[in-house]
């Protein structure tokens, strides 16, 4: 092979691959450290725990999404999303890893509960100088409310996601040598186990990781909500994926504008999803006016929380909704990959207004948004992000670029539509 | 004979067609058609069509159906007959919102129907290749390009010409 060829060559891109996911995984071992670092070094140890706890939601969420979104995949039997779906199967290969860094948090809730989730500490005071343990709104729900539960529970979530992301991998890499639409079969089944099964497994995963944090709120909404920033991630990272592959020669002539455009005007629909979920659950709390629920949001409203969630508001729905109306946005790569990464950006900035007010003060106030907990959100984020990415790349070499042998693979690279132009 | 409508040109396969299409297309043409038996991949591309402004009658639909939605609510709640219901203020987006919203998708959902059959100047009850006698093989096996007198360029030799050297076959007259 000549020169200028050569540098697209298997060897060479692998050997690129290769190198990318080392620099990943430096990066990710670094954040982790020097989340670490903060954890035993600074004063606010809870702080760095609950942003080390936004960190695994985040990129649980993205690795949640894709699940779902191959699940939802091979329940509907669809065809463009063939070629793209095998990078969302290279995603589910960050669970094991998410799984691993999530055992500090179970080690925190075993040596000092009520690190993070004050509920687990029974003399942690409240609110007019009562204790959780005397509190009747906790007692109602200990029995589902309590470290034992917590633990079980996550080591179920995980096994659940691992063990559904294990079968859907393993048909879909079979398939590619042995070409048998068993694969497909098995798949189609595990989609539909798996579709309630995952919808519970992130609700309640939500619920105990995030929302618990303020015990004391109901919102039914809240599961669809974690649910809607998952599928939005999943997407604006698989737009993220795609343009990459895209720059480095691998999707030329397989990934066309036909099938972008389907997967951002996916996007775009999820960014109406999220507005609709995320204004139901405020609408009903607004209208109701009752303070068990108000008061969420009325934390929410003190301090620079206000203005973040103001930038939630046209942030995550307006700025990505209006910018992505026209159709040019969508289809093309660079306004479409900009879009994405603006969206993968203020999941996170959604996440923290969840989770991080839950922090407060000394006078019960939630410590403001622009303070040392961000910079621990950030190597958190990075820490984390690093070893998905890593876990990404690193199953990205193992396996073809598309799954050659799929019965809907020609469907897929030859999908048309017949408006574009 | 009747005013001309335009050139009919036959074409026996879908590649000749499809060649002899982006040849139309690169002539300049604007008022001219492909008739074929079943969709062809691609040939919108090579017909040089640009995409449906349908959407622009959503979009002004959408506009507008917010715009009722806000101003209703706030007109009979807060201006016409002022009224306090459920302890919230006269007029407040929040409970206006999901008004507006269902009006945005209604409003939408009939620009978009009543744009596109303005767009595609439906129901047509008339039009002159149904009676030319060619037509009943479009609907079965060949394919055909159409264009019309009422094109800018259209020149009865040079179009003929044009079909010609794309390839076309039995080339005729339409009459309107």
């Amino acid at each position: 092979m000549t020169s200028p060829a050569a540098s697209h060559s298997p060897a060479a891109t692998s050997a690129s691959t290769a190198a990318l996911a080392s620099k990943f995984l430096g990066a990710g071992l670094a954040g982790l450290a020097l989340t670490a670092i903060g954890f035993f070094v600074s004063h606010n140890s809870a702080g760095v725990a609950l942003s080390y706890v936004v960190g695994i939601a985040y990129w649980s969420a993205v690795a949640i999404g894709m699940l779902m979104l191959i699940l939802i995949h091979h329940i509907m039997d669809s065809g463009w999303s063939v070629v793209i779906r095998r990078q969302f199967e290279h995603g589910l290969a960050a669970f094991p890893w998410l799984f691993a860094l999530f055992i500090p948090l179970l080690i925190s809730v075993r040596l000092q509960p009520g690190l993070v989730w004050p509920w687990m500490d029974l003399s942690h005071e409240i609110h007019g100088g009562h204790t959780v343990g005397t509190d009747v709104l906790y007692l109602k729900k200990q029995s589902f409310l309590n470290p034992g539960m917590f633990t079980g529970m996550t080591v179920g979530f995980f096994l659940v996601w691992m063990w559904l992301s294990a079968r859907l991998r393993k048909a879909s890499f079979t398939q590619d040598t042995d070409g048998d639409t068993k694969w497909t079969f098995m798949s189609r089944r595990t989609a539909a186990f798996g579709i309630p099964l995952n919808a519970l497994a992130l609700s309640f995963a939500a619920i105990y990781w995030m929302k618990s944090l303020e015990y004391h709120w109901f919102s039914t909404m809240y599961g669809v909500w974690f649910f809607s920033n998952c599928i939005r991630a999943a997407l604006a990272f698989g737009v993220v994926i795609t343009c990459w592959l895209y720059a480095r020669g691998d999707y030329k002539g397989i990934f066309n504008v036909n099938q972008f455009h389907c997967l951002t005007a996916l996007a775009f629909a999820f960014v109406v999803f999220w507005a609709y979920i995320t204004f139901s659950q405020y609408f009903l709390i607004w209208n109701a006016n009752v303070p068990e629920e108000t008061f969420w949001y009325n934390i929410r409203e003190t301090g620079d929380w206000f203005y973040v969630g103001m930038l939630i508001l046209f942030g995550h729905f307006f700025f990505p909704f209006l910018f992505w109306l026209s159709y040019r946005r969508k289809s093309t790569r660079g306004p479409a990959l900009f879009i994405s990464i603006w969206i993968a950006l203020i999941i996170l900035v959604d996440i923290c207004y969840n989770v991080l007010p839950a922090l407060k003060d000394h006078h019960g106030e939630p410590l403001p948004f622009l303070s040392m907990n961000l910079v621990w959100v950030l190597t958190s984020v990075v820490g984390i992000g690093g070893i998905c990415v890593w876990a990404y790349l690193r199953s990205f070499a193992t396996t073809k670029l598309i799954p050659i042998r799929d019965p809907r693979i020609v469907e897929s690279l030859t999908y048309h539509e017949a408006t574009a132009p | 004979m009747k005013k001309s409508y335009g050139l009919i040109a036959a074409f026996d396969t879908t590649p000749a067609l499809f060649h002899a299409c982006e040849q139309v297309r690169d002539a300049g043409y604007s008022q001219w058609d492909a008739t074929t038996p079943f969709p062809v991949h691609g040939l919108d591309a090579a017909m040089g069509m640009r995409r449906s402004k349908v959407p622009r009658f959503s979009l002004a639909g959408g506009i507008t159906g917010f715009i009722t939605g806000m101003s209703m609510i706030w007109f009979l709640d807060a201006f016409d007959y002022p009224l306090i219901v459920g302890g919230k203020p006269y007029f407040s987006p929040m409970f206006a919102f999901p008004v507006s919203y269902e009006l945005t998708i209604l409003f939408t959902a009939f620009a978009t129907i009543g744009g596109m059959f303005i767009l595609n100047k439906l129901p047509m009850h008339y039009h002159p290749l149904m009676k030319a006698p060619q037509f009943v093989r479009a609907m079965d096996d060949r394919f055909y390009v159409v264009i019309e007198a009422a094109d800018p360029k259209f020149n009865t030799a040079q179009t003929r010409a044009l079909l010609e050297k794309a390839g076309g076959k039995d080339i005729a007259e339409l009459e309107e």
